[in-house]
């Protein structure tokens, strides 16, 4: 075993350890054991950052892959397949390397953090203890080399998820929120899970290698189709995940969890791992799915961005806001831009930690006031919160010299060559609407910064009524309730120094330099030369392959005609598809035709795309301006002028109302059909045959009662009356004997002699 | 030994039979004794069993005995019929990897059934004779390998259950009781005509003599060519197939045979709940893998899909009449339906993953099912009601508790890391492999949602939010200034007390270690799977005439 390996299994285990010593131990700890969860975690991305070092820094190896793996399950020699294991393994290649240092450092600052934040909350010590878990399933979807332990990992980031969502359960919207989004995650988790029995049924191995060998050797035995379709039912679980349209309803509400969990997991890490996992499968992607994925990203991106500008909580605007940019990250792998896409991840991991905890930072200053109606001019109260908050809006805004900016624009360059490439029409939507949701989250972005920091406060203008029912909860309440909030900021201050400087290093790592030299070319820094692009396994070569496989057409002759599309090879056949397209110094050769052309499309769309969305970004902050600061058009009237559209998006697009209308109330008016079917049709059945038998049998026993029984006694009646007439007779006398004799002698001879006489 | 885990527990009913009958306490500990005797006796059987052999049947030439192990063969009853040529009856034990995993969970429920039983204050003494009775019965129907003694542990099954049910239930007890009662044995009646039949049909190829041995039943060339279960006979054994089929889903229970199992649930003390759901349904489905299926495969082969079907109807159907209910039994009563349904789907897979699944989907049921019982049970004891919405925030009362639930909870809801997952993935992935049921699979998967939802509605109802406004109990703000809840004449202890942590614990164990580590049980069980899906594949039917 590689010793990258046996680190990095020490770094999945760490976290767990951290959850089992809390979960059980917290309440006999000192400081509920805070300090074991923080130090873990250090420990975590110490090894992380090793590892990381070792990788990226000093192999600096695009192809760079290693494994382990061993038997988890053995079914022996299963009749059909052959001896047949189920392995569970650990890969690491650059993208892992990444990821675990970005996990491993975000959960670290986000637990340095909650030592602040969560102070004095009564379950503290179990709120580090679901921290670990969510941490530990976090990192085993970075580490697994198979589809099974993804999906493993994957349903238990749903629990941790679940759990941190709830943690302040008594109250009814988060135990609603924590259920809606266990639940939303199921729907796109069944959808991943068939898209796995597709290409398990064909291949009899959950492994991301064996999968990729097969499919590029052309064995997959089901039509083409069934191939897109396991690529979109792969995706579904994305789409739960990472909150695409149509299941991103649970995100906004998973807000209902403490600030700095909806920093860690709905925002930086969890959410990222849909996009994680479909670059893990994008290999092994088709067109068709692929151009389904690109439009899902596109309309998600719009959609959360229209619906970010009217909200009012701080929460759920940055909330909308990720599921936007998570939007820009499918989009981005959709197109083809899988390096862009991963690199958004990333940068997009890093400045939207630094706003939720921000913002957790304001609403932990404010007394749990999330409402940005009622906040205004913090930053002079503020200045390091002030400070970092606003280089993360930029960043996510995508201004120049900041790392948002070049992940997006190489995500929407990726975009205008996909365009290009697939033909125009329909396909310029996506780049169209990727340009103006980058305008719309600079518009939302100026306002939030201008409501939270600028201006004066308007704490005194909250209507009394409603007054600290926002979001308070039992702890912080009683932590609190000393200073009274309801004076003009006269008990916001700064936060301490543990929450402060996880911010000043998230604002940090916001900024271009640390991915790449050139502020304006994110394809020169490290980032995007170590993440490049795979070749895909189901290229038009090997889906060619494919069909002859199934057509009968004999194997060999097919091996003649179509050169094989492996993973690293890289011949004469794709050089002929694409002759013109000889590759630009610093991008990727490919052998499918399409990619290539895609790839040669997106660089030569590098500049046009950083014009555009400058300018995009331009108008959106003068926007913002315009209405905001110089407040040259006053929103509030504008809202009502524009009443339906205000209304529109600040309900965000009514998706809840339409989902409770059908899906929930169709379920629960269904499962009362069934329950009354059961009850009075299945169960009526059995009762009405028990009914008729018990009626058929009373009926039979009046037979047997009256009928059988009657005749019996009838013949014993008959026997006894006619014994009763005839005892009369026998007196014992002699002397009535001997009348009776006579008579009976006299009355023979009457009978004679009449018989003689007639 | 399989005599000894048999009759342990009827030889615990006869002590009890001496003890006077106000002597609670030593009954109980008898009766525990017994089971633990049992439960140690199944670990010593699980760690000497060689996984190795595969059992299911003697196969061409092979030994009568087949590979079963730890096997016991005795001549039981021998008639001398005259005509009808002679009435070879056997007593004859074995285990394979079908059975052995059964012989454990068995032992282990009954054992949780007694410390369940504890609380049990009316009639002790008959109540513990007649759960020995059921225990010993129900070993006896996994380790049983001659049809005659199979049927006849399966019916001494029934009578205890009777009376424990319709004595010792809750208001409507007698209704239940004799409902269960009355179907099961409707099932039994088809099972005795079959096996009739059967031991007409069959030679033993030792003795020449007809015979009851399933081993040799197994065998397809030990059936005789015209009779009237034999290979000729092909209408004849469709119909015996969907008889005895019949007979078995009933007990899993199929839709729309499953009615009885709400009502007997709702109306059992918690330990009967724990045995009917933990064990008794999983005759059902042992009955199909053990009999029904490698006797008939020819006809199971062209009934996967039906089959299948109505492991579909069961998942989807149970799940959403689970949702509907009020009561928190009758809720999980439903989603053992709804389990018990990807149990159907597995078989109906016929490939070793969806069998496999099954199997393994049969123990953790037993398991995870027993322990949402349980803990119904806990909360029966103290509130009287079962009604979902008379709680609400118990988690912030009862964190134990909350904390049990949870896991039991999420346990049934197929959570990986719990073994419930581990089975019910397998199960989908074999349906899904197989063509035959590939489509019914795609439908299935609905019933991890409605599965999650279900369980997570009454979840969130029972134990998050706050008090309900017209819950059970009433909360009191006590000396410390903290809240406690109080339940009325609930004397003893608010969270878990020892003896139910006792019981849930053990369960809690097995059902994470196995979620991550499956081999203990899967190991045991595989080589079996294989031999017998290979005895139920398409085979060309060779008799012997």
């Amino acid at each position: 075993m590689h010793s990258l390996i046996q680190l990095s299994i020490v770094v999945l285990l760490l976290p767990l350890l951290s959850f089992v010593i809390l979960i059980f131990f917290n309440r006999r700890l000192p400081r509920s054991g805070d300090f074991l969860g923080v130090g873990i975690l250090g420990t975590a991305f110490a090894l992380s950052a090793y590892i990381f070092w070792t990788v990226i820094v000093q192999t600096y190896d695009p192809a760079f892959r290693i494994a382990w793996d061993f038997t988890w399950i053995d079914l022996g020699k299963v009749p059909g397949v052959g001896p047949l294991q189920i392995k569970m393994g650990v890969v690491i290649d650059n993208l892992t390397a990444i990821m675990l240092a970005m996990v491993t450092l975000i959960s670290l600052l986000v637990h340095l953090y909650s030592t602040g934040y969560m102070a004095g909350d009564k379950n503290y010590g179990r709120y580090f203890a679901f921290l670990g878990i969510f941490t530990f399933s976090m990192l085993g979807i970075v580490l697994s080399d198979n589809l099974f332990s993804i999906y493993i990992f994957w349903e238990l980031v749903g629990l941790s998820s679940y759990l941190l969502i709830g943690f302040f359960f008594e109250k009814d919207s988060a135990a609603d929120a924590q259920k809606k989004a266990f639940l939303a995650n199921r729907v796109g988790d069944i959808g991943m899970w068939l898209g796995i029995l597709i290409l398990y049924s064909q291949f009899h191995t959950f492994s991301f290698v064996e999968i990729n060998a097969n499919l590029a050797a052309g064995k997959f035995a089901l039509s083409n189709a069934w191939l897109t379709a396991a690529g979109i039912l792969l995706f579904m679980g994305c789409v739960g995940k990472s909150a695409q349209f149509p299941l991103h309803i649970w995100l906004p509400d998973a807000m209902e969890g403490p600030t700095p969990v909806s920093a860690l997991i709905h925002a930086a890490t969890m959410v990222a791992a849909g996009v994680y996992f479909v670059a893990r499968i994008f290999v092994m992607l088709t067109p068709d799915a692929l151009h389904l994925i690109a439009f899902v990203g596109a309309s998600t991106a719009f959609m959360a961005a229209t619906i970010a500008i009217t909200q009012n909580d701080i929460k759920r605007v940055l909330a909308y806001s990720t599921v936007s940019q998570l939007g820009y990250m499918v989009l981005g792998l959709g197109v083809g831009a899988y390096s862009a896409a991963l690199f958004h991840l990333v940068t997009h991991a890093f400045f939207k930690a630094c706003l939720f905890l921000g913002s957790g930072a304001i609403i932990h200053a404010m007394h749990h006031e999330q409402d940005m109606r009622w906040m205004g001019g913090l930053r002079k109260h503020m200045p390091w919160t002030f400070a970092t908050f606003t280089l993360a809006t930029l960043a996510l805004a995508g201004l120049p010299l900041t790392s948002g900016f070049m992940s997006k624009d190489a995500i929407l360059a990726g975009a205008i060559g996909f365009a290009k490439v697939e033909g125009g029409g329909i396909f310029y939507l996506i780049p169209v609407l990727g340009f103006f949701s980058a305008m719309l989250t600079a518009f939302y972005m100026g306002r939030q910064i201008w409501l939270v920091f600028f201006g004066e406060s308007r704490t005194h203008l909250k209507p009394a009524e409603d007054h600290h029912g926002h979001d308070v909860h039992d702890a912080h309440h009683g932590a609190h309730d000393d200073h009274d909030c309801h004076e003009e900021h006269h008990g916001v201050h700064e936060v301490s120094w543990n929450m402060r400087a996880p911010l000043v290093i998230l604002a940090a790592l916001s900024v271009f330099f640390v991915y790449s030299p050139d502020p304006l070319d994110g394809a020169k820094g490290w980032f995007m030369k170590m993440i490049q692009t795979p070749e895909t396994v189901v290229g038009e070569a090997s889906l060619q392959k494919a069909a002859a496989l199934r057509s009968g057409v004999a194997p060999l002759i097919a091996e003649a005609v179509l050169p094989p599309a492996g993973h690293a090879e890289t011949d004469s056949h794709a050089a002929a598809a694409a002759p013109s397209h000889a590759a630009p110094a610093g991008v990727h050769t490919f052998a499918d035709p399409r990619q290539a052309e895609i790839a040669h499309a997106a660089h030569a769309a590098h500049f046009p795309a950083i014009y555009i969305s400058s300018i995009m970004v331009v108008l959106g902050i003068s926007m913002a301006f315009i209405v905001y600061v110089f407040r040259i058009i006053d929103p509030e009237k504008t809202a009502i002028s524009i009443r339906p559209l205000y209304l529109f998006s600040l309900n965000k697009w009514y998706w809840d109302e339409i989902y409770e209308a059908t899906f929930i109330k169709g379920s629960i008016v269904l499962s009362k059909v069934f329950a009354w079917f059961d009850t009075n049709i299945v169960d009526g059945l059995v009762n009405g045959v028990a009914f008729t038998v018990k009626k058929f049998a009373f009926a039979n026993g009046s037979f047997d009662k009256y009928v059988v029984d009657g005749l019996v006694n009838f013949t014993a009646f008959s026997v006894n009356t006619t014994g009763a007439v005839l005892r009369k007779l026998q007196t014992g006398k002699v002397q009535t004997y001997v009348v009776m004799l006579i008579l009976a002698v006299f009355g023979y001879f009457v009978y004679y002699f009449t018989r003689l006489v007639y | 030994m399989l005599s000894l885990i048999v009759f342990l527990p009827i030889i615990a009913g006869l002590v009890i039979l001496a003890v006077p009958s106000s002597q609670k306490q030593i009954i109980r500990i008898v009766s525990l004794l017994a089971s633990l005797a049992q439960v140690v006796l199944s670990v010593l059987i699980w760690r000497a069993y060689d996984p190795s052999l595969p059992g299911i049947t003697a196969g061409p030439g092979g030994s009568p005995l087949g590979s079963f192990q730890f096997v016991e063969k005795l001549p039981w009853i021998s008639l001398n019929l005259g005509g009808f040529g002679s009435l070879n009856i056997e007593y004859f034990l074995g285990i394979d990897g079908i059975s052995v995993t059964m012989v454990i969970l068995t032992a282990l429920i009954s054992a949780i059934g007694i410390l369940s039983s504890w609380t049990i204050q009316k009639q002790v003494k008959g109540y513990f004779i007649l759960y020995n009775l059921l225990a010993s019965a129900m070993m006896g129907c996994f380790v049983a390998l001659d049809f005659f003694l199979f049927y006849v542990f399966w019916e001494i099954m029934l009578l205890p259950m009777y009376f424990l049910i319709g004595i010792w239930g809750g208001p409507n007890r007698e209704y239940a009781a004799i409902k269960f009662f009355l179907y099961t044995l409707f099932g039994s009646v088809f099972m005795l005509l079959v096996m009739i039949g059967l031991y007409f049909s069959v030679i033993d190829p030792v003795t020449g003599n007809h015979t009851f041995s399933l081993v040799a039943m197994a065998s397809q060339e030990n059936y005789i060519k015209d009779a009237i279960l034999g290979p000729d006979n092909v209408m004849w054994r469709y119909v015996a197939f969907i008889v005895l089929f019949i007979g078995f889903a009933i007990k899993v229970p199929m839709f729309p045979f499953h009615t009885w199992l709400p009502d007997a649930h709702v109306e059992a003390p918690t330990p009967i709940s724990v045995i009917l759901a933990g064990v008794l349904l999983k005759l059902g489905t042992y009955g199909m893998m053990r009999i029904n299926f490698p006797l008939f495969p020819e006809v199971f082969h062209a009934s996967m899909y039906v089959i299948g079907i109505f492991g579909a109807i069961n998942i989807i159907y149970g799940a959403f009449c689970a949702l509907a209910q009020q009561d928190l039994k009758k809720m999980v009563a439903y989603s053992s339906i709804s389990h018990m349904g990807y149990v159907l789907l597995g078989l109906a897979a016929g490939n070793s993953e969806g069998m496999v699944g099954a199997l393994y989907q049969m123990f953790n049921h037993g398991t995870i099912t027993a322990m949402l019982f349980l803990l119904v049970g806990v909360i029966y004891d103290r509130a009287h009601t079962r009604q979902i919405d008379k709680f609400g925030g118990l988690a912030s009362y009862m964190p134990v508790y909350a904390a049990v639930v949870t896991i039991a909870w999420f346990a049934s809801l197929g959570l990986p890391g719990l073994s419930g997952f581990i089975s019910e993935a397998f199960v989908f992935v074999g349906a899904f492999s197989s063509v035959t049921t590939r489509y019914i699979a795609m439908v299935s998967v609905l019933g991890i949602v409605f599965g999650a939802a279900y369980l997570l509605w009454s979840l969130q109802r029972v134990f998050l939010g706050k008090r309900k406004a017209d819950a059970a109990y009433d909360i009191e703000v006590g000396e410390d200034g903290h809240e406690h809840i109080h339940f009325h004449d609930w004397k003893g202890k608010l969270d878990l007390d020892g003896r139910e942590l006792a019981m849930l614990v053990p369960l809690a164990v097995i059902i994470i270690f196995l979620g991550i580590y499956p081999m203990p049980v899967l190991g045991m069980l595989t080589t079996s799977i294989n031999k017998l899906v290979e005895v139920l594949s398409p085979v060309v039917m060779t008799t012997m005439n």
